[in-house]
């Protein structure tokens, strides 16, 4: 009888306190990464490990919501002259550094300098390629000059940690190798290479839930890096990890029909394609590169690369996308492709070389369907299939026929076509040059309104796709998976990872 | 044993181990790819990396960097810092080495708690059930490769028993049994492949001394079976087995790489592997002159018990 009563009462306790109490306070949450962290400066690593931890230890002056709406995070509020040249930002004036110090305008211009600074050599100084310079006004307004209009700058200013705000103290003593001082919700309070990050609640956070609650809930969030697939969905199942980066696709239907895990699924925006070399022959012509894409069944490389958890494509901008265009004129047509490779010469086909990597395992099985869709049409491609450092040595030179690749985190449609499609861009890998595309992705950059730039990066989108240098094979899909005590956390579409809002129940 | 003979022995190790530092380092321009387009990714321009290649030195002549690295470890013991997370090697090998030691010890205790039962069992009735059985057993953990060894043991005592942790490592400084009890299954992978392999140098060892005359003799003595296992046999037997666990420690050290990558356990061997795919040159080097340094050592030490073992050994 007392037993029962007892355990009544707990009930009726819990259940109070539940409801008065929706979001707990405290607790670590363990949380498996998949890749190393390549060091913790933001402005010395390109590696999305990194900065998947970064986002939560740095703030942006700008960030976008969950539904992608650019919203104010650091910056409280900006403007921009009548020529769209000089950006001026007013600044939140209640933030601190997790080491005290309040963050002022100096620190703005302090880290963007750094960044740009050739002699830092980040490889994500380009995000901030249109800037000319930076003018701190006072403690907590900066100016930031352009070299020419550029409509998408302000979202390259909330493309993440690459852009995240540091404190000069943290590079004087060293410490931005491995804890970077920042205004996020979260410090990095160990580093062990390989092993684990350990991250600990910011106590001066500035951001508050909609009660006034200082964020984050948490106390901590243990990152430890499980590299091994099958490992690290053992660990979610038996529960030694709370959260998983992502599951092999191969366990997915297993997973999902779990009641101890849950699944977050959600569109990434990104894109897998082959990268064609158009300096070489045959596919220097863009008959043969069309050739190429005609053969194709993407339903079956998407199948096979991802298990069903990417969605096939003709074009790079995601479905779900306001920015998509689904222009498909490439559904998989042998005649066709046929009659493109008579008409080019090499009617009896050709070899080449495909070059995926073992970085990605998803590239080499998607390098292995196409060598055999290609094989009707005469096309006989090798697999050079290479260690990731290998392979971006030599795609650097150049010294490849196709590789199958990715580009991630891209948001406006500048990211999706200019960097890479430009003359004489450097990440221009495949020597693409159209002067009509030159000249429309510049108009693109300086429009303003969504239906104008919508019409140009539309035009921007058909040129690409016919010229081929590009071939489009599917949308990759963000899985990440967690034990159902975990509350508050919800795969964001920008690919960021934050704990801040996240609890455990 | 004399002085004389122990210091040519290190002097020996010394060779060695400039043999190897010079090997180690003259890799570094054969393997394609480099640490600095790791750090920058597919978005880094040429002049990044050229950039970023001078701050690691990388740029200068080969041999400089060379006496540079080892004057560093020479003179201050310093192996200097990794070119991918900037921080020191001494310090991160020093984090790491106790984990590699213990996970490689307690495999090998394993391996012997099943190499030696196993291999007198099958040595005593060469033939027999018994000997049957134990080489099926030896031959199954010869046969498995360790990466699918380990995810079958997760598989069963972390998924279905859920005995243990699946994968991870606690300092011994937050306990004893959390640290034990997430050692246990990395060096039952690597102890129970060890073990099958011991097991039959065990048996074969023993089987040469079983038919050697004087066994016989002490058998057509009387001396119980216990005696002449205990007294003659394992005794004689002791050389072999002793430089076979010698050679397994040694291995041991380089198979727990697959080990400490498939249970994220934060030893030397991952830090190896994880050197070698980010091009870490300094780090790589040092991992490579550290397994040089033990393999040396343990080879020494396994010459030395010789003497305590057998005193017809002597070492002049």
């Amino acid at each position: 009888m007392t037993r029962i009563r007892l355990v009544l009462t707990t009930l009726a306790l819990s259940l109070l306190l539940g409801a008065s109490w929706a979001q707990e306070r405290g607790g670590t949450l363990t949380a498996a990464w998949a890749q190393n962290p390549v060091g913790l400066d933001p402005h010395a690593t390109s590696a999305y490990s990194s900065y998947q931890v970064l986002g939560n230890v740095l703030d942006t002056l700008v960030d976008f919501d969950d539904d992608q709406n650019l919203v104010p995070a650091l910056a409280a509020s900006w403007s921009v002259d009548d020529d769209g040249l000089v950006w001026t930002f007013e600044l939140r004036d209640d933030v601190k550094f997790s080491n005290g110090r309040d963050f002022t305008a100096a620190d703005v211009k302090y880290t963007y300098d750094r960044m740009l600074d050739p002699e830092t050599a980040s490889g994500n100084a380009w995000r901030l390629g249109a800037v000319e310079s930076i003018e701190v006004v006072d403690d907590h307004t900066v100016t930031i000059t352009l070299g020419s209009p550029n409509t998408g700058f302000l979202g390259k200013l909330a493309s993440g940690s690459p852009v995240g705000i540091i404190a000069r103290e943290s590079v004087e003593d060293g410490s931005i190798d491995t804890a970077p001082i920042g205004t996020g919700p979260f410090v990095i309070t160990d580093y062990q290479p390989g092993t684990r990050v350990m991250l600990e609640r910011n106590e001066v956070h500035w951001r508050t839930d909609a009660d006034g609650t200082q964020l984050p809930y948490l106390d901590a969030v243990e990152l430890r890096i499980i590299s091994d697939d099958s490992v690290r969905r053992s660990a979610l199942v038996t529960g030694d990890v709370d959260w998983v980066i992502s599951v092999p696709p191969q366990s997915l239907p297993e997973l999902e029909a779990r009641d101890d895990v849950i699944v977050d699924r959600s569109a990434a925006p990104a894109y897998w394609y082959i990268g064609v070399n158009t300096e070489r022959e045959p596919l220097n012509d863009v008959r043969v590169r069309q050739a190429i894409s005609y053969a194709l069944d993407r339903g079956q490389i998407t199948e096979a690369a991802t298990f069903g958890t990417g969605v096939a494509t003709q074009d790079p901008i995601p479905s779900v996308s306001a920015w998509a265009f689904d222009y498909a004129p490439y559904d998989q047509d042998l005649e066709q492709a046929r009659a493109l490779l008579a008409e080019a010469g090499v009617e009896s086909g050709f070899e080449m070389t495909i070059m995926p990597t073992t970085e990605y395992e998803e590239s080499i099985r998607a390098a292995q369907v196409i060598q055999a869709q290609l094989a009707p049409l005469g096309i006989s491609v090798s697999l050079d299939t290479r260690e990731w450092a290998d392979w971006l040595d030599t795609q650097g030179q150049g010294n490849y026929d196709t590789f199958v690749c990715s580009w991630n985190v891209l948001l406006d449609p500048d990211d999706f076509y200019y960097a890479q499609h430009k003359t004489g861009e450097v990440f221009n890998f495949t020597g693409y040059s159209n002067p009509a595309v030159d000249e429309l992705l510049e108009a693109g950059r300086v429009a303003e309104g969504f239906d104008t730039r919508y019409e140009i990066y539309e035009q921007i989108n058909q040129e690409i796709v016919d010229d081929a240098p590009y071939i489009y094979l599917y949308n990759p899909g963000n899985i990440q998976a967690y034990r159902p005590n975990v509350e508050g956390y919800t795969a964001r579409g920008d690919q960021t990872i934050r704990f801040v809002r996240t609890w455990l129940d | 044993m004399s002085l004389r003979y122990l210091l040519q022995r290190l002097g020996t190790l010394l060779l060695v181990l400039f043999g190897v530092s010079v090997v180690a380092f003259s890799i570094q321009p054969l393997i394609p790819g480099s640490p600095a387009r790791i750090r920058l990714g597919v978005q880094a321009t040429d002049e990044n990396i050229a950039t970023l290649e001078r701050q690691m030195g990388l740029d200068r002549p080969l041999v400089v960097q060379y006496v540079d690295w080892v004057g560093d470890i020479v003179l201050r013991g310093d192996f200097g810092e990794s070119l991918i997370t900037r921080t020191s090697i001494s310090s991160e090998i020093a984090r790491r080495l106790p984990a590699t030691l213990a996970l490689a010890g307690l495999a090998l205790l394993i391996g012997l708690a099943i190499a030696l039962p196993l291999g007198i069992f099958s040595a005593l009735r060469p033939g027999g059930k018994r000997d049957l059985a134990a080489s099926i057993v030896s031959q199954v953990g010869v046969s498995v490769p360790d990466f699918w060894m380990g995810i079958l043991l997760i598989l069963l005592f972390a998924e279905t028993l859920g005995w243990l942790p699946s994968s991870g490592y606690e300092p011994l400084s937050d306990g004893f049994v959390p640290w034990f009890s997430h050692m246990i299954l990395p060096a039952l992978t690597a102890g129970l492949i060890s073990g099958s392999i011991m097991t039959r140098f065990v048996r074969s060892a023993l089987l040469e001394v079983l038919g050697q005359d004087y066994v016989r003799t002490a058998r057509a003595k009387g001396v119980g079976p216990r005696v002449v296992l205990t007294k003659h046999v394992l005794r004689n037997a002791a050389i072999s087995i002793v430089t076979i666990i010698g050679l397994q420690m040694a291995t041991l050290l380089s198979s727990v790489v697959v080990v400490e990558i498939i249970f994220a356990w934060p030893g030397l061997g991952s830090l190896a592997l994880t050197s070698t795919l980010q091009r870490d040159y300094p780090v790589l080097q040092a991992a490579v002159l550290m397994a040089a340094v033990a393999f040396t050592v343990i080879n020494l030490l396994t010459d030395l018990s010789y003497v305590l073992l057998d005193p017809s050994v002597e070492y002049a």
